[in-house]
C-alpha cells in the first residue's frame, strides 16, 4: 500500500533520467542550435564519433593511470595504517578518529586544501624547497606531475575509508586463527602475510571496488587543481563530459559518452553486489 | 599486545602520532591560515607563530556570503525531511512486503549511488530549463532527492529488518490500524535511526559541489560553489577563503566524526548492510 507509490517516486527521479538520458544521447542536441533536440535521423551518429574521437581515449587512458594509483595507494595505506592501529588499542582509538578527518571534510575543501599546499607563495613545503635553494616546479601546472598531484590529493582524501573497512574486517578476525600461528612460531611478517591478508581478501576487495568506482567521478579535485590541464593531461571522461556539455553545449553527445560510463558504473556495482552477498552465503 | 616488550611499544606508537599529525599537516594549517592576517600568511616560514585574527571571518561577515550559506542549509534540510518524510515508510512497507526484490533493489540503490552525478545532471538540466527550475532551491532538493532517498530506504529499511514483529502484530491484535500502529509502535523505535540516517543525508547534500555548479547561477548558490567563485573572481585572498572553507565544514565535521561507523555504512549503502 505504502510501497507503491514510493518505489514510483524513486523510478521517476533515477530511472526516468536515465531513459532521457539515453534518449538525448540519440539525438545531435546542442543547446545554442534549436531544432536539434528532436532529430533522430541519424540515432547511431553520436556513439560512432566516439570511436573515433582521440581526445576521449586520452581520457580514458588518464582514467586508467589515475584509478590504478589511487585505488593501489588507498588499499595499501589504507591496510597498512589499519595494521599498525589495530597493534596498539590504546593510542589507536584517538589515532582512528583524527585520520579519518580528511574523508569528511567536504571535497571542496579538500581541493581548496591541496590547491593551496600547491601555490608556492604562500606554501611552507617552498619555503621549505627554496631554503634549500631546490627549484622544485609546481606539480598542478607542469604536465609531468599534474595527474601525480591529484593521485596524492585524492589518496590523502580515501585512503582512511580502506582503513575503516579494514579495521571493521580486522575486529571481526577471530583470535584463535593469530594464536594458533603464534604457537606455531610464525614471525609477525608471516602472519601478516599468511593469515591476516588472506582473511582480509573480501575486505580489501569491496573497498578497492568502492574506490574504483567512486574514482570514475572525481571531480571536485580536477576541476579546482588543474580543470584537466594542462593541455588535457589530467582530463578524465567525467571531466571531459562536463567540458562537452556545459562549455561547448554538445549535449546530446556528452549524453552519449555518460551512458557508456553509466553502464560501465553498472557493471562494477553489479559485481560489488555479487562480491558481497556471495560472501554472506560463504560464513 | 601480549608478548611484545615495552619498548616496541613506544617506538610504535611514537610513529603512530608521528604519522598522524604529518597526515593531518595540511589540515591543520589551512584552518589555522583562517586566522592569520595576509601579512603572517605572505610572510613565510616565520609565520608559524602568529598572533590569530578574526579579521578574515568579519570581513565574510559584511561581503553577503551569509545568503549561499542559507542557500546550501536550505536546500539539504528540505532534501533530508523530504527524503525522510517518503523513505521511511517506504523503507517500513519494504521490510514487511514478501517481496523478492533484494538484488534488483540493491543494484538501483547502489547505481543510483554510485552513477557520475553529471548523468544526472544532463537530463535534470533539460527539463529544469523548461519547467524554470534552473537556479532555484526546489530544483537542488530535487536532485539531492536521488541520492538521498536512495540512502533513506536501504538504510531504514535494513534497521526495520532486524526489529522484531512481535510488537506490530500486538498492535494490530488490538484493533489499531496499520497507520497508527506505524505512528505509535514503529515510529518511536526507530527514532535514533531515522535521526543518523538524516545527519548522514545531511552530510551528503552538505557536501555536494558538482550539482550546484551546474545547476545554480546565483540565486541558489550555494556555499561550496560560493567559495570556487570567490577564488576566481576576488583574487587570491587566501585568508578569507581558508576562513570560508572552514565555516563550510564546520557543520559537518562534528557530526561526521561521531557518526563515522554510519558514515562508511552510508557511503556503502546498496552493498554492505548494517
Amino acid at each position: 500500500m505504502l510501497l507503491g507509490p514510493v518505489l514510483a517516486v524513486l523510478a521517476v527521479i533515477t530511472l526516468l533520467p536515465t531513459v532521457y538520458l539515453f534518449v538525448i544521447s540519440l539525438t545531435p542536441l546542442n543547446l545554442t542550435k534549436p531544432g536539434t533536440a528532436g532529430d533522430f535521423s541519424h540515432i547511431w551518429q553520436n556513439y560512432r564519433y566516439m570511436l573515433a574521437d582521440m581526445r576521449l581515449r586520452d581520457s580514458l587512458w588518464t582514467q586508467v593511470k589515475l584509478s590504478a594509483s589511487t585505488v593501489a595507494f588507498q588499499v595499501v595505506l589504507g591496510f597498512l595504517a589499519a595494521l599498525l592501529l589495530n597493534h596498539s588499542a590504546r593510542v589507536g582509538r584517538i589515532v582512528r578518529t583524527s585520520l579519518l578527518i580528511p574523508m569528511v571534510l567536504p571535497p571542496i575543501v579538500v581541493a581548496i586544501i591541496w590547491k593551496m599546499v600547491f601555490s608556492p607563495d604562500i606554501s611552507p613545503l617552498w619555503w621549505l624547497f627554496n631554503w634549500f635553494g631546490w627549484n622544485v616546479p609546481v606539480p598542478i601546472t607542469d604536465a609531468r606531475f599534474a595527474l601525480g598531484s591529484i593521485v596524492l590529493a585524492d589518496t590523502w582524501e580515501w585512503f582512511p575509508f580502506t582503513m575503516m573497512i579494514i579495521l571493521a574486517a580486522l575486529s571481526m578476525m577471530p583470535e584463535e586463527l593469530v594464536e594458533a600461528a603464534r604457537l606455531d612460531g610464525a614471525t609477525p611478517v608471516q602472519l601478516t602475510w599468511y593469515i591476516t591478508l588472506p582473511y582480509l581478501r573480501g575486505a580489501l576487495l569491496v573497498a578497492g571496488l568502492f574506490r574504483l568506482i567512486d574514482s570514475i567521478k572525481a571531480f571536485p579535485l580536477i576541476y579546482l587543481l588543474t580543470s584537466g590541464g594542462p593541455g588535457t593531461v589530467t582530463e578524465v571522461p567525467n571531466y571531459y563530459i562536463f567540458v562537452q556539455s556545459f562549455n561547448f553545449s554538445y549535449v546530446g553527445y556528452s549524453s552519449a559518452i555518460t551512458v557508456v560510463l553509466v553502464a560501465m558504473v553498472c557493471v562494477l556495482s553489479w559485481f560489488i553486489v555479487r562480491v558481497v552477498s556471495g560472501g554472506d552465503r560463504a560464513e | 599486545m601480549r608478548n611484545r616488550n615495552a619498548p616496541t611499544r613506544v617506538v610504535l606508537n611514537a610513529a603512530i602520532i608521528l604519522l598522524t599529525l604529518l597526515i593531518l599537516m595540511p589540515f591543520l594549517w589551512f584552518v589555522s591560515m583562517g586566522f592569520k592576517s595576509n601579512d603572517d600568511i605572505m610572510a613565510g616560514s616565520s609565520s608559524a607563530l602568529f598572533v590569530p585574527t578574526l579579521a578574515n571571518y568579519a570581513s565574510l561577515m559584511t561581503r553577503g556570503f551569509i545568503r549561499p550559506f542559507g542557500n546550501s542549509l536550505e536546500a539539504s534540510l528540505t532534501s533530508t525531511l523530504l527524503s525522510l518524510v517518503i523513505g521511511v515508510p517506504g523503507a517500513y512497507a519494504l521490510a514487511r512486503a514478501p517481496l523478492r526484490l533484494e538484488r534488483p533493489l540493491s543494484l538501483l540503490i547502489l547505481a543510483s549511488r554510485m552513477v557520475p552525478p553529471i548523468a544526472f545532471t544532463i537530463p535534470y538540466f533539460l527539463v529544469y530549463r523548461y519547467a524554470g527550475l534552473l537556479d532555484t532551491i526546489t530544483g537542488l532538493v530535487l536532485i539531492y532527492m536521488t541520492f538521498n532517498l536512495s540512502l533513506v530506504i536501504w538504510l531504514m529499511r535494513t534497521f526495520f529488518e532486524s526489529t522484531p514483529r512481535s510488537l506490530e502484530e500486538a498492535a494490530w491484535i488490538d484493533g489499531a490500524s496499520l497507520w497508527l500502529t506505524f505512528r505509535r509502535v514503529v515510529l518511536p523505535l526507530c527514532t535514533p535511526a531515522v535521526m543518523t540516517t538524516g545527519v548522514l543525508c545531511f552530510i551528503f547534500s552538505w557536501n555536494d559541489f558538482f550539482f550546484a555548479l551546474t545547476l545554480t547561477r546565483e540565486q541558489a548558490m550555494t556555499a561550496p560553489v560560493e567559495v570556487v567563485n570567490f577564488m576566481n573572481y576576488q583574487g587570491w585572498e587566501w585568508g578569507k577563503i581558508a576562513a570560508s572553507g572552514t565555516l563550510i565544514l564546520l557543520p559537518v565535521f562534528a557530526f561526521s566524526l561521531l557518526m563515522r561507523r554510519f558514515l562508511v555504512q552510508g557511503m556503502t549503502a546498496g552493498a554492505v548492510k548494517g
